[in-house]
């Protein structure tokens, strides 16, 4: 049998009778030698997004998804494969938002659950359904935080860490990967819980700025992606800007992810679409909205939007000129700029999207 | 156009929970009406607040209502934007000195559940978000305020699943569980405000709102509520120059502080 001691307490929970499934998340020697396998070489790499994920995604792999839910999410790169047919896909992320409706057309078929939802617009009853309808499997449930702990102890180099999250919590009954010690320099009784360092397959980032050897620079919220990074096994930026690397060594003081760690660069404005871009443009939140309360929530919709908004478009440039073309970028901008502090305020208010009242409009 | 009508539950609701937060501490903040009650109470009573976001987001400079804890208005000109691991460890290292939450259901000790609603995982009656930070703030937060409606249902004798860990079963067993900190410290609800009692770690009542009785906020409760000893206090209600500050400056387009009209 495999080499991981997994929970059976977690594993019969959660009815996983194959745990050989759940090995790659945590197999540090593997993504290790993969790591040591990597063209070291500081080369161009800049590809397209098309072949990006047609060369690094493989049918099963396991998914970081980055940013934070819909801020500065590769969720163009989530579409392109799903048009590409990608299929039984692992995906973990904190959160993990986007894994709901790219489990509707099979790309996702596994999840390492953190949250799934977009926040107050409500619950997302298309996880619920596909959950149910056996479309998707949890391999593991997480914290947040146990998320961020897992990919952090990868970048700090330790087999993992112990934590004083999920203690006590039915989330430890329902994650093979953790374990309740003691915590070993204690005399009396102090449980911790392990956490195994994390290495997904395969992560696309999306930033601001990157050269064309993979230095990237991202500004606001990192999350977990300066850890991620570290982490995969297999790495692709896309950026709003290709800029020279004189101007990251230079001028882009904040963070930065490291050129080795990227197997592609890809030049793709507006790549976090339907998300926002801190500094570039203001979520289009009709978008979300009409997700949550009307696409997600029968099959029938959540079809008509995927074919709308992902099979409908070919890439981000058709996606724009369905939220309104030049008008949506312009608002999108000033909206950013404004709520970052960056321009003079302009007005929020904004026409909701509800059932009874589709504005037809996405800023 | 000044708008006088009295306040609304939701608006009440965003005071009582502003109440809270005492001036010159570190509060994290959830989405929803903790982030009205934290920009209220900054404009308030509490203008040395620093508001602290799960994205990262540190002491953002004031601007509009935030419209994910990930928007701009968590890390405006935030001098620092922490990864999500240090957001989190924040709390652990005694750096936050309250947090506020929401839930799905609440237990009779605040173990409080954001992951399904049903007795079957693989089946839910429905599947709700999973943990997201909640685990996190309600595992390591010194004190630790639960925000949400009160019914029966969502305030079970047992919830279906332990996303967070309140006082697990009562007494020192939260405690026992490795965790640290007070944990839960309050439950806000549309009733009243309840805390702990310190030996048993049930749910009390500590105050009700105007116009709410005991048999009410009992009949809103799925298990037996404790009563304090002598008269139940009423909770404090906002002044109407508060309730001015809230509708102007702090909810202006009333997202968070506006009943549903359908």
């Amino acid at each position: 049998m495999g080499v991981f001691d997994y929970s059976r307490e977690a594993l019969e929970n959660l009815k996983i009778d194959d745990p050989g499934i759940l090995d790659r998340l945590v197999d540090f020697e593997n993504a290790r030698t993969v790591h040591l396998n990597k063209d070291r070489s500081k080369k161009d790499k800049r590809i397209s997004l098309k072949e990006a994920v047609a060369e690094f995604v493989q049918d099963g792999d396991v998914v970081l998804d980055t940013g934070f839910g819909y801020v500065r999410t590769c969720i163009q790169s989530h579409f392109e494969i799903m048009r590409q047919g990608k299929k039984d896909l692992q995906m973990i992320g904190a959160p993990n938002t986007n894994q709901s409706y790219m489990i509707v057309t099979g790309s996702v078929r596994y999840s390492h659950n953190s949250y799934t939802g977009a926040e107050m617009r409500g619950t997302d009853r298309n996880y619920t359904r596909q959950l149910k309808a056996g479309k998707v499997r949890i391999l593991s449930e997480w914290s947040h935080g146990g998320i961020a702990q897992g990919l952090k102890a990868a970048q700090l180099g330790s087999p993992g860490l112990l934590s004083k999250q999920m203690l006590g919590s039915d989330i430890v009954k329902y994650n093979p990967y953790l374990k309740v010690i003691q915590n070993p320099l204690k005399k009396e009784s102090d449980p911790s819980l392990f956490i195994p360092a994390l290495y997904p397959d395969v992560t696309f980032i999306h930033v601001q700025a990157a050269d064309k050897y993979g230095n990237a620079y991202i500004y606001g919220p990192t999350v977990n992606d300066l850890a991620g990074a570290a982490a995969s096994r297999k790495v692709v930026i896309t950026a709003e800007e290709i800029v020279p690397e004189m101007d990251i060594r230079c001028n882009k003081k904040g963070s930065i992810i490291p050129f080795f760690y990227a197997d592609a660069v890809v030049e793709l404005p507006y790549g976090a679409l339907p998300g926002s871009m801190p500094g570039y443009y203001y979520w289009p939140r009709q978008w979300w909205e009409k997700l949550m309360r009307f696409s997600a929530i029968n099959e029938e919709n959540i079809g008509k939007f995927i074919d709308e908004w992902v099979f409908g478009t070919k890439d981000q440039i058709e996606f724009i000129e369905k939220l309104g073309g030049a008008k949506w970028m312009i608002e999108a901008r000033r909206q950013t700029k404004a709520a970052e502090g960056d321009n003079e305020d302009v007005d929020f208010s904004y026409q909701e999207y509800t059932v009874n009242n589709d504005p037809g409009i996405f800023y | 156009m000044k708008n006088d009508a009295p306040a609304n539950p939701l608006e009440i609701l965003a005071y009582i929970i502003s109440a809270q937060i005492k001036d010159h501490t570190i509060v994290y903040v959830g989405t929803g009406l903790p982030m009205v009650a934290g920009i209220l109470a900054r404009k308030t009573h509490a203008p040395n607040i620093t508001m602290v976001y799960e994205s990262g987001g540190q002491d953002p400079i004031q601007g509009g209502m935030p419209w994910s804890v990930g928007g701009p208005f968590t890390w405006r000109k935030s001098p620092v934007v922490m990864e999500m691991a240090y957001s989190f460890g924040q709390c652990y290292n005694g750096y936050v000195d309250i947090a506020f939450l929401g839930f799905a259901q609440v237990d009779m000790y605040g173990n409080v559940n954001t992951h399904m609603i049903g007795d079957d995982f693989h089946q839910p009656k429905a599947r709700l978000t999973g943990s997201g930070g909640n685990n996190d703030l309600t595992s390591l937060t010194e004190n630790m305020v639960l925000v949400g409606l009160q019914t029966p249902e969502k305030f079970p004798e047992k919830v279906d699943f332990i996303t967070s860990v309140g006082h697990l079963r009562g007494g020192n067993t939260r405690k026992k569980a490795g965790l640290p900190g007070n944990g839960p410290v309050a439950v806000i609800s549309q009733c009243g405000v309840f805390d702990f009692e310190p030996e048993t770690k049930r749910m009390r009542v500590k105050t009700l709102h105007p116009g709410m009785t005991l048999d009410i906020a009992q009949m809103c409760t799925g298990f037996e509520l404790l009563k304090p000893e002598g008269e139940i206090p009423l909770t404090p209600m906002p002044t109407p120059d508060i309730i001015e500050i809230l509708r102007r400056e702090v909810d202006p387009r009333g997202v968070f502080t506006s009943l549903p009209s359908a």
